[in-house]
């Protein structure tokens, strides 16, 4: 394992920074520092991938993650490449690798066959171009909380204005109606997902940010629970939840019905 | 196991409600980027719908009359429902006319019917 790093100025002894998420290279072990021609720290800095809404990953990640950089951008010429969902979780309980791929045209088949044989993950991936993402990030909550915790290849930079589109916020909304009349029927993880997409529309609409732990928080206070896992453990008192779940429900779905008049049918 | 299998219907006439709800949608529209979203959302209800009616038995034949109407009730209901909710919201376009085709149409499919 190597790491290119820049020595920093401090006041008794100067040091050099490395950054949590890193496979190898543990605390208390010993280094040695050496300076390095410019064309090396040009090519190292390339392979450095930079981290949104991520304060650990585990190091066995962070390989599987510059694997995959390297065997998409062998079949491929991506703008950029974004890993996210539950892959960046801490601990091993994902079931896929979510990647999204900036391009104009990428033949997934062969990615995806891959990235099975060589790191054993079975891949989800989606291609967007990146007038289409920027789309999506000004009309779409899951499109911020996907990109609101997430590892890419290059750096992210987006220019977009936020735009309430009702049918968009609509068509997801549905999704997270069938809590209502299903909750003894579904799982832990299942509830989970269809509050997350309920509350990610709401804080859309309400114009806060739409990140993970901004996610969490307003559930968290909403649904007046102090963990995550009472949701994802399948705990919740049914009829306290979906008291409070069916109004916020009503509310965020008024609320999007309230643009049809601003907007264009 | 009865108790299962009444769980089972109870999710396939959700997803399959949402899958006519989304279709009918698609047809009120005329913007490619609204009708992939749509697409997209229909075929999930129908992936996740076949593998509700995957373990639904008989699986290779359609169930009895009485499961069919049950089922067939609460989906016209509850797509007329949300469908219905949405035209007074404002929607337009929305036929309500192709309720009942579209049901027939995925319940064949399906080989529910």
């Amino acid at each position: 394992m190597e790491i290119i790093a820049k020595i920093s100025r401090g006041t008794k002894m100067d040091q050099v920074y490395i950054p949590k998420a890193r496979s190898g290279l543990e605390a208390g072990s010993y280094v040695i520092i050496k300076p390095l021609a410019t064309e090396q720290i040009n090519e190292k800095a390339r392979l450095k991938p930079y981290f949104y809404g991520i304060k650990e990953i585990e190091p066995i990640k962070l390989d599987i993650i510059n694997k995959t950089f390297d065997i998409i951008e062998k079949y491929a010429d991506p703008q950029n490449i974004i890993i996210t969902g539950s892959f960046l979780n801490s601990g091993f309980n994902f079931n896929d690798l979510d990647i999204l791929i900036i391009s104009k045209e990428t033949n997934t088949k062969i990615i995806e066959k891959k990235l099975q044989s060589s790191i054993g993950i079975k891949p989800h991936i989606l291609v967007l171009d990146k007038k289409n993402l920027e789309v999506g990030l000004s009309t779409d909550p899951l499109y911020l909380s996907m990109i609101s915790k997430c590892v890419t290849k290059g750096r992210l930079i987006f220019n977009t204005k936020r735009e309430i589109n009702y049918k968009i916020l609509d068509i997801h909304l549905l999704k997270s109606e069938p809590l209502i009349y299903s909750f003894d029927i579904l799982n832990g993880e299942q509830k989970y997902y269809l509050i997350r997409n309920l509350i990610s529309i709401k804080l859309f609409i309400e114009n806060r940010n739409v990140d993970n732990l901004g996610i969490d928080r307003e559930i968290l206070k909403l649904f007046k629970i102090d963990k995550i896992n009472i949701i994802k453990e399948n705990m919740l008192n049914k009829k306290k939840f979906i008291e409070i779940y069916k109004e916020i429900y009503k509310q965020t779905q008024k609320n999007v019905f309230n643009f049809i008049k601003n907007d264009s049918k | 196991m009865i108790q299962n299998r009444n769980k089972l219907i109870e999710l396939l006439i959700g997803n399959l409600s949402n899958f006519a709800v989304h279709k009918i949608l698609e047809k009120s529209i005329n913007k490619p980027e609204l009708t992939s979203k749509y697409q997209k959302e229909s075929i999930n209800s129908f992936n996740i719908s076949l593998a509700y009616r995957n373990k639904v038995n008989p699986i290779d034949k359609p169930l009895s009359n009485t499961d069919i109407s049950y089922i067939k009730i609460k989906i016209s209901n509850r797509v007329n429902s949300e469908l219905s909710f949405r035209i007074s919201k404002g929607y337009e376009n929305i036929d309500l006319t192709l309720i009942n085709h579209e049901i027939e149409k995925v319940l064949k499919e399906l080989k529910i019917f």
